[in-house]
């Protein structure tokens, strides 16, 4: 069983089409599958079609136990669950604050899913918090998909520095390259001045058409487009990181 | 909250699949699958080994599909080898569906079960977001070389949608959809329509005798178990299907060989003995090649025993048992064909079935009493021959113990329904864990009585034969050091066997007194 946080403190860079893909996948080759949207916006959940069930937010999040099983979903794909996400996340760091060891209550909630699920994927919302530094916490592996760009390379230096702060390893960190353009010869030369950086993985997922689509038709691209660039592309990406994770 | 496991019904006969599913579709979206056809072979060894474990096996050409029964669940779908008569575990390419049936068939072949065809169609129920809310599935199972074709539905739940799952039960429901069914119907009439159901055999002795039954009664009983056993087996040993049809077969012969000679005066003294006779023979003509079966299972084994430079010594030793086996084989089957061997089988089956004209004087006893007696008189002599027992033992000594270590279990599994069950089991592991060490102790002296010979008839001057020699040298090493390493354990194993608990058990299930209170 491993956790992996798909994470990036920007917003807009192909973090929740890469939850939904390789949580996908994940179930397809690993087996049972949970996928965890802790974004409030709830993209993952609107790329499911799974609605937040009326009783459900923060607080019953925090609280855990049965408060979880009972408001987890079964997706369209056999062997991947969802938890979907509630507006009252945008909250969840006040919520976090009255908890006792609140740094490590995520991970405590997560606890009695590993006799489930084979894997969890987090879908995190980009800021730096509270809730950040429980995902962090919980994760075995952090996953940054990062655009090629100055401001994207400056929010990476960010989380290193927060990891610092909080006192966890940056090894944890993997980071690939999102909504890359072949065209732009800045993406290319940001690329293979950090190629060599530790943690960089190799596959990129480029900047597709199929990927922005994901909105309308509403199912992961592997599922609906198996024989795409792109789903061959979030196929290599996860092949990779499986090879990375701990056993 | 309800499991999202599956529910099972027939299509009531009036009931047209487009009517259901138009009543469906004024409350769901619905997204149909394409249809499939299909004819599946139920595959499982002969004594139901992932039946028991709760899964089905199916083969359809090459593709193969193991699944969890109850729950519909696909575990592993891979492709294989063509079910022609039976396949092996390791006749499976190396995945994943090969590590989960090695363990699970061990020696045993798959054998073809049912053959039923399917077809059906699966149905995702959707919400107005088009999230599937439910699935079902309409199937039509016909069996082969059966009249009926079973139209079954059945409901998948999602997990988290269970008000829309009520909802579905509902509608089926008003469509007259109540009659449950078994998934496996299919499964279940293709295996009758060969002469089969799930479970219908195990070798293990499973028997409910009454205590107040008489001794010829509760003998009876048990005979005819071994019996039908016995006649079970013989089929599979003649094709040779696998070892275990030989070793199911001999098993019980011995049991039935044990019987008569533990229990005395319940049979007449002439049926006893004749039938002694009797099954001694077909033990005997059943030895030889059970005796090659074991060694060529071993072969692996064999290999590990010996540094790699010698392992190829024994190619060729293992392909000569392999053709004296066959040459073993054939004669088997002769001898099991033979009249004499089939008027044993037949005779034994009347004298079981009819009156004896003159009852043997303990055949009107009790069976409870009857079972007490020789249980006690066989555990009484296995503490009398073990005490002697020590690291310096002769092996013939040894193997003296493990035969009345036998006598005493089989004694003991022949009447285990007239007494506490939890109890019979704690004797039943002590008297294991004995016989284990002895059993262990016995097959690695015989092994190297049998390499002894080998070596002895081994004419010296070629290569090959010099690294055979070799190699036989090494084994019989390998199993000295082994079987020496046991005799330190003996006296310890029959200590725990004997201890106080053990024995005060012994006394309170199957003493006389006892047995009348």
């Amino acid at each position: 069983m491993s956790i992996i946080a798909v994470y990036n403190i920007k917003g807009g860079v192909g973090k929740t089409a890469a939850s939904v893909n390789l949580a996908y996948l994940s179930s397809q080759q690993q087996g049972k599958t949970l996928l965890l949207d802790m974004d409030p916006q709830g993209s993952a959940s609107f790329y499911f079609r799974i609605r937040s069930p009326k009783k459900f937010g923060a607080k019953k999040l925090l609280k855990g136990g049965k408060h979880i099983e009972e408001n987890i979903r079964g997706t369209d794909y056999p062997g991947l669950d969802m938890l979907p996400a509630d507006f009252s996340y945008r909250n969840i760091d006040i919520a976090l604050d009255e908890c006792k060891k609140s740094h490590k209550r995520l991970s405590k909630v997560l606890q009695p899913l590993h006799e489930e699920y084979e894997r969890i994927i987090l879908d995190c919302p980009p800021n730096l918090t509270l809730l950040s530094e429980n995902i962090f916490y919980a994760a075995d592996c952090i996953l940054a998909p990062v655009i090629p760009t100055t401001l994207s390379l400056l929010s990476l230096e960010q989380l290193f520095g927060f990891l610092d702060e909080i006192g966890q390893g940056r090894d944890k960190v993997l980071i690939f390259f999102s909504m890359v353009e072949k065209r732009k010869r800045m993406h290319a030369e940001m690329m293979r001045s950090l190629r060599e950086h530790n943690g960089v993985l190799g596959s990129v997922i480029p900047y597709s058409a199929d990927i922005e689509r994901m909105g309308i038709y509403r199912q992961p691209v592997a599922a609906a487009l198996p024989n795409s660039s792109a789903a061959a592309a979030y196929e290599s990406l996860w092949h990779e990181i499986q090879n990375r994770l701990p056993a | 909250m309800q499991q999202p496991g599956a529910d099972t019904w027939y299509m009531p006969d009036g009931l047209q699949v487009d009517a259901l599913l138009s009543a469906l579709a004024a409350e769901f979206g619905l997204d149909i699958a394409p249809e499939y056809t299909a004819t599946v072979v139920y595959a499982d060894t002969f004594d139901w080994r992932l039946f028991q474990q709760g899964y089905l096996l199916h083969c359809h050409g090459h593709a193969w599909t193991l699944y969890h029964g109850d729950g519909g669940e696909v575990t592993v779908q891979q492709g294989g080898p063509e079910l022609q008569t039976t396949c092996f575990s390791w006749d499976f390419p190396p995945g994943s569906l090969r590590d989960l049936l090695e363990p699970l068939l061990g020696v045993r072949c798959l054998l073809p079960l049912a053959t039923v065809s399917l077809s059906g169609r699966q149905i995702g129920l959707l919400n107005r977001d088009e999230k599937t809310v439910a699935r079902i599935v309409v199937e039509s199972q016909k069996p082969a070389g059966m009249g009926p074709v079973f139209r079954l539905i059945r409901l998948f739940g999602v997990r988290g949608y269970d008000h829309e799952q009520t909802h579905v039960r509902r509608i089926l429901e008003e469509n007259g959809v109540r009659k449950t069914a078994s998934p496996l119907v299919g499964f279940e009439e293709g295996c009758r329509a060969i002469g089969r159901r799930p479970l219908d055999y195990s070798a293990k002795l499973n028997l409910e005798l009454k205590s107040g039954d008489s001794a010829r009664q509760a003998m009876a009983r048990i005979y005819q178990a071994l019996l039908d056993t016995i006649n079970r087996n013989i089929p599979g040993v003649l094709a040779d299907y696998d070892s275990e049809f030989l070793h199911d077969l001999r098993v019980a012969i011995r049991r039935t060989r044990s019987g008569l000679s533990l229990v005395k005066q319940v049979l007449p003294d002439a049926v006893s003995d004749r039938f002694s006779r009797g099954f001694g023979l077909l033990g005997a003509l059943t030895g030889p090649t059970r005796d090659l079966d074991v060694y060529l299972l071993n072969q692996g084994e064999y290999l590990n025993r010996l540094p790699p430079p010698l392992r190829p010594g024994l190619n060729g030793f293992f392909a000569e048992l392999g053709r004296r086996r066959q040459v073993e084989h054939k004669k088997l089957m002769r001898a099991l064909q033979s009249r004499k061997s089939r008027a044993i089988l037949s005779a034994w089956q009347r004298a079981l079935r009819s009156q004896d004209r003159q009852p043997a004087p303990l055949a009107g006893m009790p069976a409870g009493e009857l079972a007490g007696r020789i249980i006690l008189k066989r555990f009484k002599r296995v503490v009398r021959d073990g005490r002697t027992l020590d690291a310096a033992t002769p092996d013939a000594a040894v193997h003296r113990l493990r035969i009345q270590g036998k006598k005493l279990r089989y004694a003991m599994e022949f009447f285990s329904s007239l007494y506490p069950k939890q109890e019979m089991q704690t004797l039943l592991k002590q008297l294991k864990k004995l016989q284990d060490i002895l059993g262990s102790f016995n097959d690695l002296s015989v092994q190297q009585e049998m390499l002894r010979l080998t070596l002895k008839n081994l004419r010296a001057g070629s290569r090959r034969n010099l690294e055979l020699a070799a190699a036989l040298g090494g084994l019989m090493q390998s199993l000295f050091q082994e079987q020496q390493a046991l005799r330190t354990h003996f006296v310890e194993a029959f200590e725990q066997f004997s201890n106080p608990e053990t024995t005060a058990l012994f006394h309170e299930l199957f003493s006389k007194n006892q047995e009348s209170a």
